[in-house]
């Protein structure tokens, strides 16, 4: 190439300073770029916006927020102070508010578009938040002029060097076709189902590289607009290293018996079973068999707080406390209500890293799945999750309740979401016998290893779980979860 | 009440806050005049000097720093009181200007109407 001759322009990323949002967007905003973010009021679009300002001002770099009929500045800045990105010291040397409503309103479209040249060059400003551009697409005589005022803002981004996002409440199609002009199209969105609402962000438009597709979830909380990248579209899609023999056992002699060999490392089971027939203990003693052999561990549950659980694990000699208390343990705990699978999936992955997790048990996954709102969501969010703990050697275990508490039938609640891509499947019950109520547990599928397939009654007792010898009544009769032994007809 | 003689001139881009400021000081007496900038402010005080500039900080094509620089520069003009007010951390401000006064944005009715008084009431730099 010679002295003459230039390169090709590669345009920078703009941090928006939002978590979550610059994986989706292939590593934040280009460059001199023009975005829209539109949604209804109430979306989240300013909470963004200034989030983007205060990350970029952090950097050194100066931001001009205009408003167009929107809420005071004075209200707005009042509603950001309590945010965790919002810092004083910016004002207002490096983030400027202004209005720019009033030039809309006597000049139209070409005194406003004025107004934004002069001032992003007054404030020698990298950043340009327009927030009402309804207003501005209402003020415009045509869409033709409004399409025009976007172009010209997109030239002088381009000259001048700045990125514009322009913030719209949707009227109409959510989308308009006088959008498409620009580098790049963010929708917020709340959705509802029965009582339940959930915020979703979906990139519509990206110029310049690959976004990640479909909706991804986010919430506004006093950190500010956070997104959790849908799980699918994150994961890495590499083959999982081979953990080779690895073995993982239960800590439970009688259990471990059963399995000479021990688990693959790094898989996954599913312990299913009704309530009471001791999934928990059985999670649980995995963990503590983990912290005995020195090995992190992570507890996510739903319904039973942290306090009971260890104090039912204590109950039968699982000591997890003083682990809780040195970090080698931690119990993540989330309401089954209002929360969210992205949110619990990126909790806990997060955790994984951080600690380097070895050991997961994940109780009560029936509550995880009923956080999602699509059940054909499912299938693919749990293989990734699976396949991503794979990934990092994390050996793990998924409590699922069912239904019945006797009988011949098995229900999966998951159809072949989990059970699909679980290599260890384990199946407790409970049985009536003599007039006792007993568990069992029987292995019904192992990956990698050889097991021992008879139903064993599973005791739960002050010193810890301990497994029978293999059950003697006849399998038919066990089946329908009323017991008699051979010859006993009464 | 204010003597009607008195001319207050409300300057803010914020076109909701520079109506309510005009209605609220008229109510108290207060002759007023608007501008939504500091360029305007300094064209409506071409044609009316008035006793007191209530200006907003952060505004387009002129701001209130350069406003009042140009009203300290004018020898017809340097005595007029000058009351400042922001929606950003006032503290800082007074830091950076000392000397002048300003009003904390939101501000109720009573906090401005006090500042509005005190303003015009303080010793101010002489004519001529």
């Amino acid at each position: 190439m010679s002295p003459t001759e230039q390169h090709p322009p590669v345009f920078e990323r703009i941090a928006t300073g939002v978590p979550g949002l610059d994986p989706i967007l292939g590593g934040g905003l280009m460059a001199s770029g023009v975005y829209i973010v539109v949604g209804e009021p109430g979306a989240g679009k300013t909470i963004l916006a200034n989030q983007l300002c205060y990350q970029q001002a952090r950097q050194g770099t100066r931001c001009l927020y205009v408003t167009l009929l929107a809420e005071s500045h004075s209200r707005m800045l009042a509603n950001l102070r309590s945010m965790a990105f919002f810092d004083a010291a910016q004002l207002p040397q490096r983030i400027y508010y202004v209005s720019g409503f009033r030039m809309l309103e006597e000049q139209g479209l070409p005194g406003l578009l004025e107004l934004l040249r002069r001032e992003m060059r007054n404030h020698g400003a990298g950043i340009l938040v327009l927030d009402g551009l309804v207003q501005a697409q209402e003020a415009a005589g045509s869409s033709r002029d409004f399409k025009k005022f976007i172009h010209e803002l997109q030239v002088s981004a381009g000259l001048t060097r700045f990125t514009a996002l322009l913030l719209t409440s949707s009227v109409g199609p959510t989308v308009h076709p006088e959008y498409t002009m620009v580098d790049g199209i963010l929708e917020l969105r709340e959705r509802t189902a029965a009582m339940r609402s959930w915020r979703e962000l979906q990139v519509r438009k990206f110029r310049g590289s690959a976004s990640l597709s479909g909706s991804h979830h986010f919430r506004i909380s006093e950190e500010g607009v956070e997104v959790f990248p849908r799980l699918e579209t994150v994961v890495s899609r590499e083959q999982p290293p081979d953990w080779g023999t690895q073995r993982v056992r239960f800590g439970v002699p009688t259990l471990d018996a059963m399995i000479p060999e021990g688990l693959a490392a790094a898989s996954t089971t599913l312990v299913m079973g009704p309530p009471g027939c001791g999934k928990t203990i059985l999670g649980a003693s995995h963990l503590a068999e983990g912290l005995r052999l020195g090995e992190p561990g992570l507890m996510v549950s739903f319904y039973e707080g942290p306090d009971r659980l260890l104090h039912k694990a204590a109950n039968v000699g699982l000591a997890l406390g003083s682990a809780v208390r040195d970090g080698r343990l931690k119990l993540q705990w989330n309401m089954p209500v209002e929360s969210n699978l992205d949110l619990v999936a990126h909790t806990l992955l997060e955790d994984v890293r951080k600690r380097g997790v070895k050991r997961l048990f994940v109780d009560g996954l029936s509550a995880m799945v009923e956080t999602s709102h699509e059940p054909a969501r499912i299938s693919p969010f749990f293989a990734a999750l699976t396949q991503e703990l794979r990934r990092l050697g994390v050996t793990t275990f998924f409590t699922l309740e069912t239904s019945r508490l006797f009988g011949p039938e098995m229900d999966v609640p998951l159809g072949t979401g989990l059970s699909g891509v679980a290599e260890n499947l384990l199946f407790m019950r409970h049985l009536e016998l003599n007039g006792r109520l007993r568990r069992l547990l029987s292995i019904f599928k192992l990956r990698d290893a050889d097991y021992d397939p008879t139903l064993r009654e599973f005791l739960i007792t002050p010193q810890g779980i301990e497994v029978q010898p293999p059950f003697q009544p006849s399998p038919e009769l066990l089946l329908t979860g009323i017991a008699r032994f051979p010859g006993n007809h009464s | 009440m204010a003597p009607a003689t008195e001319t207050v001139l409300v300057v803010d881009d914020e076109q909701g806050i520079l109506e309510a400021l005009a209605d609220l000081l008229r109510e108290e007496g207060y002759r007023v005049l608007t501008a939504s900038h500091g360029r305007e402010a300094l064209e409506r005080m071409a044609e009316v000097k008035p006793d007191l500039v209530l200006t907003d900080w952060m505004m387009p094509v002129l701001d209130g720093p350069a406003l009042i620089e140009r009203i300290r520069q004018d020898p017809a003009l340097r005595h007029v009181a000058v009351l400042g007010m922001s929606a950003v951390d006032t503290n800082g401000l007074r830091r950076q200007h000392p000397g002048m006064d300003f009003l904390q944005k939101p501000f109720d009715i009573r906090a401005l109407m006090k500042q509005v008084r005190k303003s015009l009431d303080a010793p101010r730099v002489q004519e001529g």
